[in-house]
């Protein structure tokens, strides 16, 4: 069964066409990698799936009702191109204040656990200002593990790292996986993007070349397109 | 209950914030200190001008102070997208509107007692410190309008290009009948008019129920995109 269904979405900014013509479903356990070239409406695609931005045409199911009909937005985490953490507060604080917002029983011990999981423990009363990119994002991160969504939309979640914490990353993210939860990405980095997948969708345009399984895309075809469109990918 | 408890939540993170940043309070702190000494010296007022002069100088202090303090609130917000946090959660959009409505009227009653103070002081007029228990009701209803419409706007304004530009034309406009309410309610106390000043304070609690509301269903809205 699908818990996201996208139909016909189309997104305009201004005089620009974003998306054009978009539908996608993610399932239960479904793991999809976005990729695609700079400004190929990869963002947009991902913000309209979280429900945080509206399509200028189409439509949106979460559990096969409207978005606005839905609880999605408690079940659902995202994570952007930023950390969605309050920097002057610290890493223990911030975990805290989630754990507040979603009621979680025994907060310190969750907060404990899910901090040392993430190796975050030692750093738990530093200010979130004081860490470093990649520490960053991966206590962003844990903020998903700890609210136990049904869905997790990562975008670019490697962006900014060193290849020590996309590492790192990777292996929480194949995590996620692992604990039957969907997963949608997107990513310029083909190689960490498909480990990741169970299906690849190639967005160029705002239109999917395709969307299949990873078993009927060789990873070669991805480098393949980002270089006709002249881009130099990893 | 859950609503309540949501509101206490992000209530309880704006004063962390609030006590580790120290960027909203300090910042209003500072600006109606100022405020006071520019009217201290550019006015020289007598006592007989104080009294009935000293409401009005108040809530300018209040206004342009208060503008600053909650377009400081929502800019945390704003910054690293921290508010998705709220918004991915079970936090109703108007919870996270009530926590901060009420964190903003905590960090606005602090810059007005404050202001008092410094306005006792300065223009040697402890009369304004002795008639408080009187003060208190236009003073307090008149913060909770403020901080009502401010919450709304400072958010509104944020999220578009020129916000910290368009927050004060916008929040001003809105809130000059608290203002108003404000200025004549206190002036009729601080000179022995107490029983006139009830009618300007029922109008002041009246516009806060009418921010209240709007300000409930234009949220939710403000938080779809």
């Amino acid at each position: 069964m699908n818990l996201i269904e996208i139909k016909g979405v189309m997104k305009q900014y201004h005089a620009k066409t974003a998306l054009n013509g978009i539908d996608i479903s993610i399932g239960k356990q479904d793991s999809i990698t976005v990729f695609g070239p700079n400004g190929a409406g990869k963002t947009t695609l991902l913000k309209i799936i979280s429900g945080i931005m509206s399509p200028t045409a189409g439509n949106t199911y979460y559990n096969k009702k409207k978005y606005s009909d839905s609880d999605m937005r408690k079940e659902v985490f995202y994570l952007g191109h930023k950390t969605s953490l309050y920097n002057a507060l610290t890493v223990g604080e911030n975990m805290d204040f989630i754990c507040r917002l979603f009621s979680i029983n025994h907060r310190a011990e969750s907060v404990r656990k899910i901090l040392k999981e993430h190796g975050l423990w030692e750093r738990r009363r530093d200010p979130v200002n004081e860490l470093s990119q990649g520490m960053k994002r991966r206590l962003a991160l844990a903020k998903g593990f700890i609210t136990d969504p049904k869905l997790f939309i990562l975008d670019e979640p490697f962006t900014g790292l060193d290849l020590r914490w996309r590492t790192s990353i990777l292996a929480k993210i194949k995590e996620i996986s692992t604990q039957g939860k969907a997963i949608i990405i997107s990513t310029h980095l083909v190689e960490e993007g498909f480990a990741l997948a169970k299906r690849v969708a190639f967005l160029h345009k705002g239109k999917f070349l395709f969307i299949k399984k990873k078993e009927e895309v060789k990873i070669e075809e991805i480098y393949r397109l980002f270089d006709s469109m002249g881009e130099t990918v990893k | 209950m859950r609503f309540l408890g949501n509101a206490a939540a992000i209530l309880r993170k704006d004063i962390l914030l609030e006590l580790r940043g120290r960027e909203s309070l300090s910042l209003m702190l500072f600006l109606s200190l100022l405020l006071l000494v520019i009217f201290n010296i550019a006015l020289d007022l007598d006592k007989e001008s104080v009294s009935s002069l000293a409401s009005g100088i108040l809530w300018v202090v209040f206004a342009f102070s208060g503008i600053l303090g909650m377009g400081r609130t929502s800019m945390a917000e704003r910054d690293e997208e921290a508010y998705l946090s709220i918004v991915f959660s079970p936090a109703t959009p108007e919870s996270f509107y009530i926590g901060k409505a009420l964190s903003n009227l905590l960090f606005l009653l602090i810059m007005e007692c404050f202001t008092l103070l410094s306005f006792a002081v300065l223009f040697d007029f402890e009369k304004i410190i002795l008639l408080l228990p009187q003060l208190l009701a236009p003073l307090v209803l008149g913060t909770l309008g403020f901080s009502l419409v401010g919450t709304l706007f400072s958010f509104l304004t944020t999220a578009t290009r020129y916000g910290e530009i368009l927050l004060p034309f916008l929040y001003l406009t809105v809130v000059i009948p608290v203002i108003l309410g404000g200025v004549i309610s206190m002036g009729m106390i601080l000179n022995g008019n107490t029983d006139g000043a009830w009618k300007w304070i029922q109008m002041i609690a009246v516009f806060d129920l009418l921010y209240l509301a709007v300000s409930l269903l234009l949220f939710r809205y403000l938080m779809e995109d």
